[in-house]
């Protein structure tokens, strides 16, 4: 589609970074100003055998009027105006193209029609190679992404980063955890559940104290919450390994471990299958219906908006675990913020990005103000941050609890160029027998295969 | 013939051009030539790697056998056989009502039977949506409230059912409105004449109102066609509370607005529309021909 | 109703009861709305759906219109604004348009009449794709002209406005008029038109509806917030309970947002039913 149209040449608007300005300060000097660590850009983890990066002198950069426009559905207006008042000379237009998917539709159409394209755009860390695919993201190291590795969550990082290059920066993350309803576990004496066959054991007596309860639910259609528990099971359903080279795992031995603990339980309906999000969902949530979440660490927030009626009813845990005592854990959500390629603002919009990311008082307020869970080493280890205690959590401290699950995340967890499809073909495959209370493992066989016959379909060499 | 007849001619003929110009335009704007945009692109094939190609046919002939195309033509096909003459039925039924003159608040009846015609369609799934809960639901409530089981409105084997009685609800007051029109236009000499007769209400309804009304129901029955196959606001709302029945395909329109926003198969969804809008034309004119065929001789 | 079938107006019961259960089935919806916007989130998740819980009305309604700095006020603009012009803009086109065909006889004339007709048969998406790339190349994604000029196509009000002309609009009168020595335009303006009132109110009401309901096209051609409509931007906060990071749950603003949005159209359809009652009528008999 993108050639049969008659194409404009995109040289014409694209951003060429100055090969021959290579200023003595980094990027990052220029944003962080004196706070920031002095990380002169090129230690990125190849250290001397990568090639140097073309570094843009960003002081002269940020001097230059300029108008970035940024797809966003945080309320990011505040730390919008902190940056502008340090570079009066950039205008941010800040957009709420839509939340998730409709905010990609909207990119891909725009970029389709090469009209109408944001500078920064938002995007959760499972769109990044879709949209690296068709060549859509700016590379970040000539702009000094490479030195700040290290002040993101490891796990994260790897999401962002490929090839020595850095398509996005982490802003807020999913590691998963575990949502329960103290008052519903202690009412049936049931234990909080460490290993997923005590959380079995527990679904059953659940369900059979009370008929109108679940233990959790297992929402048919989600691919958020399906991979957060098959990243930890130790599935690894994509690997990309090369631009055009593709192999597909949804059913690997870790994955199918994870649907036959699931399988029993969901055929006898002692957990229940509804899907999520919807207002019976919700009201679900409020009513005691289901009593554990599994979910990214935005969740706790998320609950003290939606459900608000719930307050000191719910606890924050570790998801079960596969070997007693581990700490491991999968990523539902959390995204990142990315430059478009061809935008004529990219200096000023990477710049922003990192101010967003790095400078204390702007990230403060993405944490604080904007309830977004951080990804940064500096705020997971920050006791302001971390020794909170949330009276919604019964006084708990959440983010404790939340620190030490993302420490646990896998860092070789990989996503895929097709994962719009992915999430779209498991309403016709293992959504479908998981709503049917079917065989699951023939569910993912099914949707391996649709993965599998569509990425051929669009040119790619498949392995799976 | 003379020259001066000759340019009258002409003159009207260019001031009737004149008229439709303005009309034209936009139509050959905003649709002939969208419509040829997408004639054009459905002859290429797009892959994520390898770009673009030229595919001749070969669009139109993977959407002939392709299944999932097809089931959802056969689903809203379904549909159209069971919902658009229940539909039709309660606007007729309720139009003959409203124009026997026997009815108590005749004008309430009216205006709250077309009122749901002015909720936008995104509004009524949503709202039906919210009524349809399995758990909460007004029906379910009050279903186990009586302790029957639960009506499983969102399941896969009611979810036609389903949308076909949100359609109904959306448009049965407007079919309503031109039935009820119709039979208002019919001249009253024609009832004197069936009264000497003796002819009662019913034989008045079956024998003068409907054959006269019959321009009219054939107007809603097309209508009712094109819009059972090109559905789509509803299931894409509902498809959120039931994401597992409806999935991607579950009507044509939905299926191919998937293809091309989500599989990134831009040219093929447009092959998918063209062959779409073929079964829309070739069902519409078999309704049509059997109308036609069924009418008296005059 | 008058007694128009020639029997003396006797009221059946029966068959006002029946129709009063009918009605009952269309108005449910519309009563679970109105009940539902004077609860607030809480209530609507723990109460009965078709009873009070509570009256948040006015808290609900103020929040409606405060939240996101009052953006809701602009989705109303918008759709004012969209569905206006593009109703009276489609009204006098369909309106130019049909009598043109009907009072004239030219060239090609049944080949585009039918072209139009059956053009009611494209299926949206097979345009969607196509237009916002036509749209792209002249600049015009994300303005108002994005909404309002692919509004102004409505086949079926050209075609009533035919059939309306054909009958409403006598040859003879056109023909004196012409004697008289005024011009063709002069003709329409003072004579036709006002003969076609109630047609062009009718395709005028019918084209309202039509782009006030319309969110397909809308949700593809506009990017930013503040040019929505109320149908896209009531699916934007329903949507922003779809969960991850910065998901809100805004079920009450949803509700009450759809409540406001639907009074409009329903008190112009109550002022103008004198109107579009007849030329519905007149377009259906043929």
């Amino acid at each position: 589609m993108r050639t049969a149209l008659p194409t404009r040449p995109r040289s014409a608007t694209q951003y060429r970074p100055d090969r021959h300005a290579l200023s003595r300060r980094s990027l990052l000097a220029g944003v962080t100003g004196a706070g920031g660590l002095a990380i002169a850009g090129c230690t990125s983890g190849n250290g001397t055998s990568a090639p140097t990066p073309s570094r843009v002198d960003m002081d002269a950069e940020l001097r230059k009027p300029a108008t970035v426009t940024v797809w966003t559905w945080v309320t990011i207006e505040e730390i919008a105006r902190l940056f502008q008042k340090k570079y009066p000379s950039i205008k941010l237009n800040i957009v709420n193209a839509g939340q998730g998917g409709d905010e990609y539709t909207k990119f891909r159409t725009s970029l389709q029609a090469r009209s109408g394209l944001p500078d920064v755009v938002q995007l959760e860390y499972n769109h990044i190679p879709g949209f690296r695919i068709t060549d859509s993201l700016e590379d970040l190291t000539p702009y000094g992404a490479a030195g700040l590795a290290g002040k993101f969550n490891p796990a994260v990082w790897k999401l962002v980063s490929a090839d020595a290059k850095v398509w996005a920066l982490p802003t807020d993350g999913g590691p998963m955890a575990m949502m329960y309803r103290k008052d519903v576990l202690d009412r049936h004496q049931i234990s909080v559940p460490t290993t997923w066959p005590e959380f079995a054991a527990a679904a059953r007596k659940l369900h059979a104290a009370d008929p109108t309860a679940y233990l959790a639910n297992f929402p048919p259609a989600d691919t958020g919450p399906f991979f957060g528990l098959a990243w930890q099971a130790g599935a690894r359903p994509f690997t990309v390994k090369s631009r055009t080279d593709l192999k597909f795992s949804l059913n690997d031995a870790s994955a199918k471990k994870l649907v036959q603990l699931w399988q029993p339980l969901i055929a006898d309906g002692v957990v229940s299958v509804d899907p999520d999000f919807t207002d019976q969902w919700f009201k679900g949530m409020s009513s005691g219906k289901y009593a554990i979440w599994f979910v990214g660490a935005w969740g706790p927030y998320f609950l003290t908006t939606s459900a608000k009626d719930t307050a000191g009813k719910w606890r924050v845990a570790q998801i079960p675990q596969w070997t007693a005592g581990a700490n491991e854990s999968g990523y539902w959500g959390g995204s990142s913020l990315a430059v478009v390629k061809g935008s004529k603002a990219a200096a000023a919009g990477a710049a922003f990005i990192q101010f967003l990311t790095t400078d204390p008082e702007a990230y403060g307020i993405f944490v604080n103000k904007l309830h977004q869970y951080p990804v940064t080493t500096a705020t997971l280890g920050d006791p302001a941050f971390v020794d909170n205690a949330d009276p919604f959590y019964g006084g708990q401290k959440v983010n404790q609890i939340l620190a030490k699950i993302s420490q646990g995340v896998a860092t070789d967890f990989q996503w895929s160029p097709v994962d719009e499809f992915v999430s779209s073909s498991i309403t016709d495959t293992f959504g479908k027998a998981v709503a049917a209370k079917g065989n699951l493992s023939q569910g993912l066989d099914a949707w391996q295969k649709a993965v599998v016959d569509y990425s051929k379909k669009q040119g790619f060499t498949v392995e799976g | 013939m003379s020259a001066g007849s000759a340019r009258r001619r002409m003159r009207h003929q260019l001031t009737g051009y004149a008229f439709v110009l303005p009309f034209m335009v936009v139509f050959v704007a905003m649709l002939v030539v969208p419509l040829g945009y997408a004639l054009y692109l459905s002859l290429f094939r797009h892959q994520l790697i390898g770009g673009t190609v030229f595919a001749g046919l070969g669009n139109y002939r993977a959407a002939l056998s392709d299944h999932l195309l097809w089931a959802g033509v056969a689903r809203t096909a379904t549909l159209l056989v069971i919902q658009v003459p229940v539909m039709i039925g309660l606007a007729l039924g309720s139009a003959l009502a409203l124009d026997s003159g026997r009815l108590a608040l005749a004008r309430l009846v009216r205006l709250g039977i077309f009122l749901p015609f002015a909720v936008p369609g995104v509004v009524a799934a949503l709202m039906w949506g919210y009524l349809y809960g399995p758990d909460f639901g007004p029906f379910a409530q009050l279903a186990a409230k009586v302790g029957l089981g639960r009506p499983g409105f969102l399941t896969g084997s009611w979810m036609l059912g389903s949308l076909g009685n949100v359609v109904t609800w959306e448009f049965t007051g407007y079919n309503m409105i031109i039935l009820f029109a119709a039979m208002q236009a019919i001249p009253t000499e024609l009832y004197e004449a069936a009264r000497m007769d003796g002819a009662g209400p019913v034989r008045v309804a079956w024998r003068i109102k409907l054959p006269l009304i019959r321009p009219a129901l054939l107007l809603t029955v097309l209508f009712s066609i094109i819009g059972t196959f090109q559905l789509f606001n509803e299931p894409n709302i509902m498809s959120r509370l039931a994401p597992t029945v409806i999935g991607t395909s579950y009507t044509p329109n939905l299926y191919a607005y998937n293809l091309a926003f989500t599989n990134q198969e831009i040219n093929y969804s447009a092959a998918v529309s063209f062959a779409l809008g073929f079964v829309i034309l070739v069902v519409s004119y078999a309704a049509m021909f059997l109308a036609n065929r069924r009418r008296p001789a005059r | 109703m008058t007694g128009r079938t020639g029997r003396p107006r006797r009221r059946s019961p029966l068959l006002t009861v029946v129709m009063l259960a009918v009605l009952c089935y269309f108005l449910l919806p519309l009563c679970w709305l109105a009940v539902a916007s004077t609860k607030d989130t809480s209530g609507l998740f723990s109460s009965f759906g078709l009873w009070f819980h509570g009256f948040h009305l006015f808290s609900n309604v103020h929040q409606v219109l405060g939240y996101d700095h009052g953006v809701y006020l602009h989705w109303l603009a918008n759709t004012v604004l969209y569905a206006g012009v593009s109703a009276v803009g489609a009204a006098l086109l369909a309106t130019l348009g049909g009598y043109g065909f009907a009072k004239f006889r030219f060239a090609g004339a049944e080949l585009m009449f039918r072209a139009v007709l059956g053009s009611v048969m494209v299926p949206a998406t097979a345009l969607a794709v196509p237009i916002y790339l036509l749209f792209s190349k002249a600049g015009l994604v994300d303005t108002p002209q994005a909404v309002i000029i692919p509004s102004l196509l409505n086949p079926l009000g050209l075609y009533l406005m035919r059939v309306y002309a054909a009958d409403a609009v006598d040859d003879k009168l056109l023909e004196a008029a012409r004697i008289d020595g005024a011009g063709e335009l002069r003709i329409f303006l003072r004579v036709a038109f006002r003969l076609l009132v109630p047609g062009f109110i009718t395709v005028l009401l019918l084209s309202l509806v039509s782009t006030w309901n319309n969110y397909f096209l809308p949700l593809i051609v506009l990017n930013t917030p503040s040019r929505f409509p109320l149908t896209v931007g009531l699916a934007r906060w329903n949507a922003a309970a779809n969960g991850g990071s910065g998901s809100q749950a805004l079920f009450n603003l949803v509700i009450t947002g759809s409540l406001l949005s639907i009074i409009p159209l329903i008190a112009v359809f109550l002022l103008l039913q004198r109107y579009w009652q007849s030329g519905i009528a007149t377009g259906s008999v043929r």
